[in-house]
């Protein structure tokens, strides 16, 4: 594996989209689920807990466990894995409840 | 929006679609909900050879033609929805797209299975992750979930996608057992460990598993291990630790290192701790049906743990006793594709036939294909899986006599 995290691939990639995760520009590929676009450019923190304030990114993968939400595009609480990239989609590690400010 | 239709089906996965296509060929209209956006559901991860067929199991490829086949028969299949809610009337209630109430004369619950969470300090740091999201980012997304990888779990599963990993130019810095705990018990002894991959010898799907397989059913027989004097045996440039077992993920706001420790032949954690640096952890404690719908729609359960644990009663037909209301896949307990697909063909005609249409395959021949599929499945995830869909049937038996069966 070379020094990105994405795999090389024979089959044709998606089309190259640009996004914004907390106002940073990244790259990645249009339709894959926005947890696996953020894994690719070395996210792993996708949000922090409403209550102790820990690093929480990607767990199950399949949309059960809820650790991978995001507000996407102004919408909080969006299952980044289950969530396909589009082309400027902004993604922003929101504290969804807001449980520690109350 | 409300919507009415023939046939919903919960579960874009082999079993959902399969029986979509059946049902769409007895001429019913057929819509099919998942919450991810593609169809194919566990089926788009799974990339092996079948050492039966010795043919390329692809499992995206499969889940492209089974949704295209669909699509020509008229199935509508909606991605990326939500089932929040299953009325007594069967209705559906639906976030994520357009459909609010789906409103279908017959109901087919195929929503699989989650994982089995197994808790370990530092579980939680962001590069921790079930082995079933690994084969998703490996194969499916093509993308790492790390460079430097530790495997927490030594079964079928946990051993195909080390190796995918391996292959796919991830470091698998090792196999080994899960953590011990309360939750884990006997899985993470190993004992059980060997036993379980002595069991699938002949059936690995891929050669490290078929290694591990014939190491265990060999020299490793359980009776073996407990003399065992090595850890490591290295198997196709991977490292399998059959001694020891994950006992901590350590890391600065993500993983840095994971703590080992040696165990006994019983499962006993012994000896001294030891360190080693990777920035990701897979662990696999095993499936289970994910019942959450079965349940809001009422339909009694019962706790086989030979199927996985807790899963909807069912009969002989994947009837359940609620009218038309249907289960397939692993949510009926915890099988491979191949099996899920002849349950799906078996649910669709079961269907059909609860709304008065003719199918052109017999009740007996949907049954025999799936005993056909569970005795040439190159997987088995659950060890005495032919015994739990034996107690079911006499469960089934045991409802029918009590008249608990609507149908």
């Amino acid at each position: 594996m070379s020094g990105g995290y994405r795999f090389p691939s024979d089959e044709p990639l998606a089309r190259q989209v640009r996004f914004t995760f907390n106002e940073r520009e990244l790259v990645g590929l249009e339709g894959e689920p926005i947890a696996a676009a953020l894994l690719a450019n070395g996210v792993r923190t996708i949000r922090h807990d409403d209550s102790t304030g820990e690093p929480r990114g990607v767990y199950c993968g399949i949309g059960h466990c809820f650790e991978c939400r995001a507000q996407v595009d102004g919408v909080n609480g969006v299952r980044t894995c289950l969530t396909p990239l589009r082309e400027g989609t902004r993604v922003a590690s929101v504290a969804q409840w807001d449980v520690a400010k109350k | 929006m409300n919507d009415a239709c023939d046939v919903a089906v919960v579960g874009a996965g082999p079993a959902g679609l399969v029986a979509a296509i059946e049902a769409a060929r007895a001429g019913l209209s057929v819509t099919v909900v998942d919450e991810f956006p593609w169809p194919g559901g566990r089926l788009l991860g799974q990339l092996y050879t079948d050492p039966r067929s010795h043919g390329r199991w692809d499992g995206r490829k499969i889940s492209r033609q089974l949704a295209q086949e669909a699509g020509e028969l008229g199935v509508r299949i909606l991605g990326g929805a939500t089932v929040w809610a299953v009325g007594r009337d069967l209705s559906l209630e639906l976030s994520g797209v357009p459909v609010g109430t789906l409103r279908p004369q017959a109901l087919l619950l195929a929503t699989g299975a989650a994982e089995r969470a197994l808790p370990v300090p530092g579980w939680t740091k962001p590069g921790v992750v079930c082995v079933g999201a690994a084969q998703t980012f490996t194969n499916v997304h093509h993308v790492a979930i790390g460079r430097r990888v530790l495997v927490a779990g030594i079964d079928p599963l946990a051993l195909s996608v080390a190796m995918e990993m391996h292959h796919a130019g991830v470091d698998v810095a090792g196999v080994v057992l899960p953590p011990v705990s309360t939750t884990s018990g006997a899985l993470a002894s190993p004992e059980r460990a060997v036993a379980r991959l002595a069991d699938v010898a002949d059936l690995a799907p891929n050669g490290l598993l078929r290694a591990a397989a014939r190491l265990a059913a060999g020299k490793l027989s359980p009776l073996a291990v407990s003399a065992l004097r090595f850890d490591l045996v290295r198997v196709g440039g991977v490292s399998i630790g059959f001694r020891t077992a994950l006992v901590a993920v350590e890391g600065d706001g993500r993983v840095e290192s994971a703590t080992l420790r040696s165990v006994a032949p019983d499962g006993t954690l012994v000896g001294p701790e030891r360190r080693i640096e990777v920035d990701a952890v897979c662990i696999s404690a095993g499936l289970y049906p994910l019942t959450d719908l079965a349940e809001i729609a009422g339909c009694p359960m019962v706790e086989v743990e030979e199927l996985g644990g807790l899963v909807p009663l069912h009969g002989p037909g994947l009837e359940t006793p609620l009218e038309r209301l249907f289960v397939a896949g692993n949510l009926t307990g915890i099988e491979g594709a191949k099996v899920a697909i002849a349950q799906g063909r078996q649910a669709g005609c079961s269907i059909a036939r609860s709304l008065g249409r003719a199918t052109l395959v017999s009740p007996e021949d949907a049954a025999r294909a799936v005993s056909d599929a569970r005795t040439s499945s190159p997987f088995r995830f659950q060890p005495r899986i032919a015994a739990g869909r034996a107690a079911m049937a006499e469960l089934w038996q045991q409802a029918i006599a009590r008249g608990d069966q609507s149908a």
